[in-house]
């Protein structure tokens, strides 16, 4: 896929996952090793009330699903990001909690130190069963232009 | 000593002691539960992407981040919790072998009207490698409990 291809507006819906406790405690041990993040009774005694994923769990398993949502779609290939903006954690993850997970392109820019590429935003978000926002950010991809301007 | 939000002032700079040296097989681990594409998961097949070679996954990236700023400041402060990332920018590949530290700048401190217990600290982390180069620019904010 061209950045010429890309249509601002596009919404897909990713797929939903439920987090497990286990995998919340893998992950805080190697990367997020707070006590919110890794022992369900230190937990219980925080202002959370009880275990939380960290943030960058979350975020992990919107990559994951993105990629799979790419895989489906032949002609989108990898991709390469500069990064992301305003990325929100607005309620917390717990054991059990299932999240849907989905993207939408809100804009298209010129990337001006390598004119061979354009910049796609998206609007990125996970909601619970209820519809409510847990997670929300402003994606960059960068893809190669069909014609250079 | 645990610091407060009180020992954080804006222009304030601080070079943490934690390192983190990354594994192609932690790469790859990552890529293969989180984010497999190529470019994360296999040499040869990353060396025909824009990276041209094995690099780290950006979010394999931040958590890095996150790890080395427990590691280096966070077990010390009264840390309680943070909820937004102002910015991102992944700038260079990360690579098996890499050996990653933080630089902080703290950018803004202020007061929420809602609680008196916990202030907010605006801070830019700054990854750098063992050559001196910056691979990742975040800019956080976290609250911190007041003393």
């Amino acid at each position: 896929m061209f950045f010429e291809d890309v249509v601002v507006g596009a919404h897909r819906e990713l797929g939903a996952h439920t987090f497990r406790q286990e995998e919340i405690i893998a992950f805080a041990r190697r990367y997020d090793p707070l006590p919110i993040h890794l022992d369900p009774e230190a937990a219980k005694a925080s202002p959370y009330g009880g275990l939380v994923a960290s943030g960058w769990l979350v975020t992990a398993i919107w990559m994951g699903l993105m990629v799979e949502d790419r895989l489906r779609s032949p002609s989108e290939g990898p991709a390469v990001s500069p990064g992301f903006q305003d990325l929100r954690w607005l309620k917390p993850v717990r054991p059990g909690t299932r999240l849907w997970f989905s993207t939408e392109v809100t804009g298209k820019t010129d990337w001006k130190t390598r004119p061979e590429l354009g910049l796609v935003l998206s609007n990125n978000q996970a909601r619970d069963d209820g519809g409510e926002i847990f997670l929300r950010f402003t994606g960059k991809v960068l893809l190669a232009r069909r014609e250079v301007p | 000593m645990l610091l407060h939000f009180e020992d954080f002032a804006p222009g304030q700079k601080l070079a943490l002691d934690s390192r983190y040296r990354l594994t192609a097989e932690e790469i790859v681990d990552f890529a293969r539960q989180y984010d497999p594409q190529p470019h994360h998961l296999d040499d040869e097949a990353a060396k025909r992407t824009v990276l041209g070679g094995l690099a780290a996954s950006g979010w394999q990236v931040c958590a890095i981040a996150r790890r080395l700023v427990i590691d280096g400041l966070l077990a010390r402060t009264a840390c309680a919790g943070g909820a937004e990332v102002e910015d991102c920018r992944w700038l260079k590949p990360v690579r098996p072998g890499d050996e990653l530290r933080v630089e902080i700048e703290v950018i803004a401190t202020s007061l929420p009207k809602s609680r008196a217990d916990i202030g907010f600290v605006k801070w830019r982390w700054d990854l750098l490698n063992q050559r001196g180069r910056v691979a990742a620019i975040l800019t956080t904010t976290m609250f911190e409990r007041r003393s």
